[in-house]
């Protein structure tokens, strides 16, 4: 089915879409499409081509065909893309193949073909309260704003998310974790969490000092964020802006007392051992009883190793100490 | 908060029917500005959009919004200069009161922008940054990084999501303004686009604020869902459009993906060239070369092509490639990554591919500077969809962000006074509804005849070849004619989705049906303007001419044919002059 394609300069090719279709009626099904692009072409250019000359059915979302709206996001050949940001050359020469499949984003409910449910991202968004709490004074004209050049830059780097949904498709943390609140709305919350103009920090601090524990850091939201706004990161620094903030959920807990053994152990060891940061991070009983596990999976031996100090460790001590 | 009643029609199938004190039609920043001010009040406003409101197409705006800010503003600037500015770069077809209001609000609104967060850039001391823009003679635009729209679009959803009062009802699809038999508008009716239920939304008062209409012209910078909805339910309802013949194209669209290369290119030095290598703008503005107005950059773009000088498939180069690697990165960055991203070009190394495309719509429903209608009881509109005149015939660049926020308040607040003195008509309109569903069924109906697709091409090219940069006599009668052949067509338009769940094809049929209604408003306003002023140019008619036609075109949709009338221009202190940059 597919033909090898000769990559260098590929100026025009015919390209087959095999694309995810689904309806209620109808159920699941594949269809393909032929059609002559070129290395302007992009998948957004490409569907409404498709809609217009060959299948008008077909339904999927797509609006500014710039990558401000958010509105396409796709899986195109498996990737979690905006079509809009998506040319449909480059798909043909990175893959070697001049087919190219499009399935609707993981995760969410299918509603038909491309397009999905997004009612529960939009209930996350709101979860974090995503608007700005000014002070009475400010809004009473009593009082004027300043902001640092340097935390608008701060801020505006979160603030450019376009809820398209790309990273909570991607992202496995939000899959196993009803708690977790998402990479995008993270990257949202941290943009007023840390907003010197806002007002409401305690609640926002309920909101995500928990959730943000909850994130694996497996990056595959900095991948997919077709706007670079790297929500991983808006976690990591809400982790750090709120590590010692009471009362702690359960999560922040665990990761509370995980960090504090990491950084004890670096200490002491100049580097992790594993065994002792796992007993400190999850307690004695629960250790012993995540030990059977490790021994029935024939890895026990990893968990009692016995550590010795690295020859340096004084001078990790004397950096640590910020010596 | 909402009640839904559901009542059995004469046809059997339930109607919904939900009231609320207000409808406004479209969630961009001249809908969320008007709800926010009419909900701020105490009303219940429904927000009602084909999309969610962060994908409206305010989203796309680039460079920013002009803003004259007392004690943050050049020493020697002043409001006055601003409506001057923005009444010469219209032409002199500007409302003078109207650019007055927009020069003298335009600091608040920047203001109050900032006030629920927005993160405009900033001076090293943390207020608020200001740069230059095309036709200024100060600098007045203010902007949060390239995506200014994007910002604000956001940080008024924000704000208006968090009002208790708004309903958003997003990806509902409203064909339709109900208007009763003492031209008062009652509501409109709007498809739930999930599974293609029709509502009655009653209300005393509607915003339109539906945006554009850039789908019509074969290119366009325009997103996909600016398909002039909200221009012919107005029309439909018998609310006239003022001036639709005025469009403007932007001389610097990426080809082929029409996404606009700001103006900020050129004035960083870039240039445009033919196939020959050659600075043709040095022919056709010897003095102002790439930077002389839109309009002439747009036309000699054309001639261009249209004499065998551009590239196949129809575009001339933008060249940057002269600038170096670490001016481009510093100055340009936007236009470099949009021509990598979105035409695979690498404008280091060479040119990007431009061409003109439809840009924005002067045109609009009929208001004055409070967002009323003259013709409809309770109708309103704002932002691109309204012509408040306030560009007159051809908009400033950062004046539309501008716009949008300044009148979206004031219409707003208009829309609340005058909802404290509205009374709930009586009479029934049930039956005007039904036919609204009705008409808007009757495109699945069909069991053969053409897609929308077929139609809806020959349309955007007609537009594009006959109503577009170059206009003359002949070219917008066979317009005329194409358009009413292809408004008989749609009548036998064939829909092959009978599918109840998301059936963007029945939606793509009805936004056809407006586009086609538009699109022969337009043709007719353009052919009955025997001049060229701004952006209507008229190869057989190429002067300026004050004494017939310093006045505003209003056009009304009676069935097949197009009444036109008109309205004088507002002059307050500022005399046509000729406009010479």
């Amino acid at each position: 089915m597919s033909t090898p394609v000769q990559v260098q300069d590929l100026q025009e090719a015919e390209v087959v879409f095999r694309v995810k279709r689904y309806s209620k009626e109808k159920g699941d099904y594949w269809q393909e499409y032929k059609l002559k692009v070129d290395r302007f072409t992009q998948v957004t250019e490409a569907l409404r081509r498709i809609k217009v000359k060959q299948d008008p059915s077909l339904a999927y979302r797509a609006s500014c065909h710039m990558a401000v709206c958010g509105s396409c996001g796709m899986k195109i050949n498996g990737e979690p893309r905006l079509a809009c940001k998506t040319l449909v050359l480059d798909v043909v020469k990175k893959f070697g193949t001049n087919v190219i499949t499009l399935e609707p984003m993981d995760r969410f409910p299918i509603v038909k073909d491309l397009v999905v449910d997004m009612t529960e991202f939009y209930d996350r968004m709101e979860r974090v309260k995503p608007r700005l709490y000014p002070s009475k004074e400010v809004l009473e004209y009593k009082a004027e704003h300043r902001l640092k050049p340097e935390d608008q830059r701060l801020l505006w780097k979160f603030a450019q998310c376009i809820w398209c949904g790309l990273c909570v498709s991607a992202c496995p943390a939000v899959k196993e974790d009803p708690l977790f609140l998402g990479p995008a709305a993270h990257a949202k919350g941290f943009r007023f969490l840390r907003d010197p103009r806002d007002t409401i920090t305690e609640e926002r601090v309920k909101v995500l000092a928990d959730s943000a524990w909850r994130c694996t850091y497996c990056y595959m939201c900095y991948h997919v964020c077709p706007r670079d706004i790297e929500p991983v990161t808006a976690i990591k620094k809400t982790r750090a802006l709120l590590k010692s903030v009471k009362p702690m959920g359960p999560a922040q807990e665990v990761g509370h007392k995980h960090s504090e053994a990491v950084y004890e152990s670096i200490y002491t060891y100049g580097k992790i051992n594993e065994g002792v940061v796992y007993v400190k991070t999850y307690g004695l009983i629960r250790s012993l009883v995540d030990m059977t596990y490790a021994f029935r999976a024939g890895k026990a031996k990893y968990a009692l190793e016995k550590v010795e100090p690295v020859k340096e460790v004084e001078q990790v001590r004397e950096l640590m100490r910020g010596e | 908060m909402l009640i839904f009643e559901t009542r059995e029609n004469s046809r059997g199938p339930a109607l919904d029917k939900a009231t609320y004190d207000a409808v406004v039609v479209g969630a961009g920043l001249a809908g969320l500005m008007s709800a926010y001010y009419i909900a701020k009040e105490g009303f219940k406003v429904a927000v009602i959009s084909k999309v969610f409101p962060t994908r409206s197409h305010s989203a796309a705006a680039e460079g920013g919004i002009a803003a004259y800010i007392e004690g943050n503003s050049d020493p020697n600037d002043s409001p006055d200069y601003m409506a001057y500015d923005t009444i010469k770069g219209g032409d002199y077809l500007v409302d003078q009161d109207a650019a007055e209001l927009l020069a003298y609000k335009s600091g608040e609104i920047v203001d109050l922008l900032e006030r629920w967060g927005a993160l405009f850039n900033r001076q090293p001391d943390g207020r608020i940054a200001v740069r230059y823009f095309g036709g200024q003679t100060y600098p007045r635009t203010r902007f949060v990084g390239d995506k200014t729209g994007m910002a604000l679009l956001h940080t008024v959803y924000e704000r208006a999501s968090g009002t208790d009062n708004v309903d958003f009802y997003y990806e509902w699809f409203t064909w339709d303004l109900v208007v009763d038999s003492d031209r008062r508008v009652r509501g409109v009716v709007a498809f739930d686009m999930r599974n293609m239920t029709p509502t009655f939304f009653e209300a005393r008062a509607v915003v339109m604020a539906s945006g554009g209409m850039g789908m019509l012209y074969k290119h366009s910078t325009n997103s996909y869902i600016n398909t002039g909805d909200g221009y012919a339910m107005a029309l439909r309802a018998g609310a006239a459009l003022k001036d639709p013949e005025f469009v403007q194209f932007h001389p610097t669209a990426l080809y082929p993906s029409d996404i606009l290369i700001s103006e900020a290119a050129r004035g960083e030095g870039a240039v445009l060239r033919n196939n020959k290598g050659e600075r043709f703008m040095a022919r056709y503005a010897p003095k102002k070369l790439d930077l002389a107005p839109r309009d002439i950059v747009s036309r000699s773009i054309m001639i261009e092509i249209k004499e065998g000088r551009g590239f196949p498939g129809g575009y001339v180069g933008l060249d940057l490639t002269h600038l170096g690697e670490e001016y481009i990165k510093e100055r340009l960055a936007l236009a470099y990554e949009a021509a990598l991203n979105f035409a695979g070009v690498d404008a280091m190394k060479e040119m990007i591919p431009v061409r003109p495309a439809q840009h924005y719509f002067m045109g609009g429903i009929d208001v004055d500077i409070k967002g009323r209608n003259p013709d409809l009881i309770g109708l309103f509109a704002a932002g691109e969809a309204a012509c408040v005149s306030v560009h007159g015939a051809n908009r400033l660049g950062s004046n539309s962000l501008l716009e949008t926020l300044v009148f979206g308040r004031e219409t707003g607040i208009a829309v609340a006074e005058y909802l404290k003195t509205a009374s709930w008509p009586s009479s029934d309109v049930a039956k005007d509804v039904e036919r609204s569903v009705d008409q808007a069924y009757s495109v699945v109906k069909s069991e053969s005849g053409r897609h929308f697709g077929e139609i809806l091409e020959e349309l955007r090219s007609t537009m594009w070849d006959y109503v577009g940069i170059f206009r003359n006599d002949g070219g917008l009668r066979n317009a005329l004619s194409k358009i009413d052949q292809l408004r008989g067509e749609i009548n036998k338009m064939y829909v092959t989705d009978k599918s109840k769940v998301y059936n963007t094809e029945f939606f793509n049929a009805l936004e056809l049906k407006n586009m086609l209604d538009l699109a022969l408003v337009i043709a007719h306003a353009a052919l009955n303007r025997t001049e060229s002023r701004g952006a209507h140019y008229r190869e057989d008619y190429p002067q300026r001419n004050d004494q017939e036609w310093m006045k505003h075109t209003l056009t009304y949709l009676r069935g097949k044919t197009v009444e036109i009338s008109y309205k004088p221009v507002k002059v307050t202190r500022w005399k046509p002059e000729e406009r010479v940059y």
